[in-house]
């Protein structure tokens, strides 16, 4: 209990930490949001009417006042106006958040469930084809930029092929009365292909590990002890085994979240996947520099909420960390 | 078991005989994937390095009408992109931008990563506490997307890329040197270093980093991969230099015409592909020749 | 005599061209126990996975040839060799269940010890979850485990290695095996907590009747613990017959040797050092 309580306030820290590194970047970045806007939609804004803009943005104060302002500003959830959309930050952002976290999830659940499935038939089968070939496998699935196998993707199956809905989150067409249901299918439609894009990257590396920790796992003697039991192989194996041989994955899960999350961000741009990183895309192009703060900031809390939360499953499925044991 | 003869023995393994030396070159050689890997590279450096000094033409003219396929009589081999230019000829330019950019960023990684690793296996306790909780904010930041606001932030020049892939890709590099320096430190050579008087800097630069080469070199053969990914991510979005058009931001050129313009986005995509896999292989392959028992995971 | 509960004809098991096992026989006689002796390598823990028939499963030796008979409760016998893996399921943990050598690795680190009792009970016994923990319970206070409800609750690292071998042998006894088959079971453990060991699984098997194959290269446990005794080397059968007789009379040097390495109460009395014994070789046996 008190490690987990320490994993929060850790967690808590760091949200701090990566919100005044936010505020520092900006802080001595050359050209402030007013270069910004004069550049565009107040080109001919008058001097003194910057200066009132830069009163009201608190531009005028010092390093620690301005750092605390914007400390306030986000707790309270305001992260600034945007020029672009001419909307508070907050309004462009949350309904961004719920298709990012769907595909995020999506794709990690693919790549995980079928990384373990591949990579405990190939620990049953050290000397099978799909075992000596999954290095060779890992390798390929980390070289390909994941722009472009979305773009092959919606080639293959979108175009030539015309099997799977290439773009957005659902179909254009798709009468505003459709029900929940035929909703949640045709999104489900749109996800397969966004999923595998990025999915891939991760499945080989998942199967790999997969394997690594099962074979491992696999000539134990508790296996040994399970099948002496009389229990049925698939019981010795998803049971005992697999409950085991997950828990080097759980440790990668957090790790890697981080690296989920930025490849999301490519393959939302390729699917207009109407998610924070497609959002973050067109926040880049506009240099809309308000909007890509607050989602730097929502993804690096997603990603450390989604460290502490591995961390804890990762403490109930190992009791030997839970209960603070030797072995 | 700790008698002079262990420290003697350990403190001169890099005066092996040359047959011992090149036993690693050997298991290498006999990594039929770790040789195709090197020759592929080989072939990619020559495509990017050798063959652009041979061609004189302006890599961004127009030579046939837009969309030109591939195989087309009349048009250039690998096809025409959007505005009617060369596509073979400008993948063969962007190679060099490609690996420039990304070469520099492993250099970066490396450098930061091993330093900071260093420190952090060396003195241990504090230090050590300190660093590795900077290392863990580092790695947990969503490594693209914050590149991605350094390069919107300060703008998109050769040097920004640069540092914006450095700082958030070094935390891997940093672990494992750590991890090396923690398992080097307790080693006898090391002990006999200290033993007679040498210098903390000298035991890190000349005693102990010595011996985390092979696993650094493993590393950055991986790191520039990885690198080269990163670059090719950000130059598709549309963060690189326009007028050095790297593989990752011709794909970014040409998206909106893929539906008609296939191979203008998937020749580009494909050579990131290859020289990731390339660079990967070696990697795998130094890793085995350095440490057999390693083989296979 | 008894007719024989286990019969192992010409067993003979190989890894790829190796032989593992080569023509092993030998009689296990109900509530008796039959000590299988040899030193490390020699075949034992291979006769009795192959037994179990867990050989294949678990590595990549195969039974080449060779007959092993179980009587069943009517009198008639049924080769294990020949049975589907489906029967040999129900007859593994229940007819015949084995305990390990390593207490420390043979308990799944994840469950609770109560847990994987409760699980061999109802694999084999349609039961309750709440008898089946009942019953598990009972096995617990058996095997002498103190505070038996809360060992239960208990991942095995939170235990020492002799009372994970006990939960092991409760685990093994729970549903009532007329054959136990321990692997060398008291070697992990201290010295102290063997003997406790030995004089437990003794008690036990008066208690149930069962009958035990002991598998062990410890001269000292087999005198004190069989009544029967086969004794290997490399891979091959050497001799055997009752503990008495073989104590007595050994008919192999090899296992002459393998008795003199056993010191005596009283054998070193006026000489500073042990003495030297010479190793028996092959053209010997």
């Amino acid at each position: 209990m008190l490690a987990i309580a320490t994993k929060i306030g850790e967690s808590l820290l760091l949200i701090l930490a990566v919100l005044v590194f936010n505020f520092v970047l900006v802080y001595i970045a050359p050209g402030s949001v007013i270069d910004a806007l004069s550049a565009g939609s107040l080109g001919d804004a008058s001097e003194a009417q910057i200066e009132a803009v830069r009163e009201r943005l608190g531009l005028d104060k010092s390093f620690f006042g301005q750092l605390f302002m914007y400390l306030g500003n986000v707790l309270q959830g305001d992260f600034g106006y945007s020029p672009i959309g001419n909307r508070p930050v907050v309004e462009m952002i949350a309904p961004r958040i719920f298709p990012t976290l769907l595909l995020a999830f999506s794709a990690l659940t693919f790549a995980v469930t079928i990384g373990i499935a591949i990579g405990t038939a190939a620990a049953r089968r050290p000397d099978s084809f799909l075992s000596s070939g999954l290095t060779v496998f890992a390798l390929i699935g980390f070289a390909m930029p994941v722009f472009w196998t979305g773009i092959l993707l919606i080639l293959v199956f979108g175009v030539w092929l015309d099997w799977l809905p290439v773009a957005g989150m659902n179909d254009l067409r798709m009468s505003s009365r459709a029900g929940f249901f035929e909703r949640a299918v045709d999104t489900a439609e749109h996800l397969i292909l966004p999923t595998v894009s990025l999915g891939v990257i991760f499945l080989a590396t998942y199967a790999r590990l997969a394997r690594a920790s099962m074979m491992e796992v696999l000539q134990s003697d508790y296996i040994r002890t399970a099948r002496a039991k009389g229990l049925h192989e698939s019981k010795v194996l998803f049971k005992h085994g697999l409950r085991n041989g997950i828990i080097p994955i759980i440790t990668v899960l957090g790790l890697e979240f981080g690296i989920l999350l930025s490849g999301a961000i490519l393959v939302e741009t390729v699917f207009a996947w109407p998610g924070l990183g497609r959002l973050a895309f067109e926040a880049v192009l506009n240099r809309d520099t308000n909007v890509l703060l607050a989602i730097l900031t929502m993804v690096s809390v997603t990603v450390i909420l989604a460290n502490l939360l591995t961390d804890i499953v990762y403490r109930l499925v190992d009791p030997r960390i839970r209960t603070g044991g030797r072995a | 078991m700790t008698t002079l003869r262990d420290t003697t023995t350990l403190a001169d393994t890099r005066e092996r005989p040359p047959i011992e030396r090149y036993q690693g070159l050997r298991m290498f050689m006999a990594n039929k994937a770790a040789v195709l890997g090197a020759i592929l590279l080989g072939v990619i450096l020559i495509i990017s390095y050798i063959l652009p000094l041979f061609i004189t033409t302006d890599k961004l003219a127009y030579v046939a009408s837009r969309h030109t396929p591939p195989l087309t009589e009349g048009g250039p081999i690998l096809g025409t992109d959007y505005l009617g230019r060369d596509v073979a000829l400008i993948v063969m330019h962007g190679g060099s931008t490609t690996l420039e950019v990304a070469g520099f960023a492993a250099l970066l990684i490396i450098f930061v990563g091993a330093t900071i690793g260093a420190f952090a296996g060396y003195y241990g306790g504090m230090v050590d506490r300190v660093l590795m909780k900077v290392t863990e904010f580092f790695q947990v930041l969503p490594g693209l997307l914050f590149a991605l606001v350094v390069v919107a932030l300060f703008g998109a020049s050769t040097a920004t890329i640069v540092i914006a892939i450095g700082i958030v890709s070094w935390p891997p590099i940093a672990r494992q040197t750590r991890s090396e320096f923690m398992k080097q430190k307790g080693l006898e050579y090391v002990k006999a270093a200290k033993a007679i008087g040498a210098s903390n800097a000298r035991i890190i630069l000349r005693t102990i980093l010595p011996n985390t080469f092979p696993i650094l070199i493993v590393q950055s053969t991986l790191t520039m991969g990885a690198a080269i990914l990163f670059e090719a991510g950000l130059a598709f979005l549309g963060l690189g230099d326009p007028n050095n058009l790297s593989w990752g931001y011709y794909v970014g050129l040409n998206r909106q015409y893929f539906l008609t313009n296939w191979w203008a986005v998937s020749i580009p995509g494909f050579m990131v592909f290859l020289t990731v896999l390339s660079l990967s292989l070696i990697g795998d392959g130094l890793q085995d020749a350095i440490n057999p028992k390693l083989r296979g995971r | 005599m008894d007719q024989p509960l286990l019969s192992v004809r010409n067993l003979t098991v190989k890894f790829g061209e190796f032989k593992a096992i080569d023509g092993l026989s030998f009689d296990l006689y109900p509530g008796k126990t039959l000590a299988v002796v040899g030193e490390s390598g020699s075949g034992k823990s291979v006769t009795a996975l192959s037994i179990m028939r867990l050989v294949e499963l678990g590595t990549r030796a195969k039974v080449a040839e060779g007959e092993v008979l179980l009587r069943r409760d009517d009198g008639s016998t049924i080769d294990l060799l020949k049975q589907s893996e489906r029967a040999m399921r129900s007859i593994r943990g229940n007819d015949i269940s084995m305990v390990f050598q390593e207490p420390l690795t043979s308990l799944n680190p994840v469950y609770t010890t109560g847990d994987q009792v409760i699980e061999t009970i109802r694999q084999h016994r349609k039961t309750t979850r709440r008898d089946a923990a009942k019953r598990a319970l009972e096995m617990f206070e058996k095997v002498r485990i103190p505070r038996p409800d809360k060992v239960m609750q208990d991942y095995p690292h939170q235990l020492s290695g002799g009372m994970r071998q006990r939960v092991m042998i409760a685990m093994a006894l729970s549903c009532d095996p007329r054959l136990l088959i321990a692997d060398e079971p008291t070697t992990a453990l201290d010295v102290t907590i063997q003997a406790q060991m030995l004089g437990l699984m003794k008690s036990l098997q008066q208690e149930t009747g069962a009958a035990v194959m002991l598998i062990t290269h410890d001269m000292g446990v087999v005198a004190e613990v069989a009544d029967d005794m086969v004794v290997m080397r490399n891979s091959k059968f050497v001799e055997s017959g009752s503990v008495y007789d073989i104590f007595e009379k050994p008919g192999a040097a090899y296992t002459r040797a393998l008795l003199a390495s056993v010191p005596r109460l009283g054998s070193m009395k006026g000489k500073t050092e042990p003495e030297r014994f010479d190793l028996v070789d092959r053209e010997g046996m």
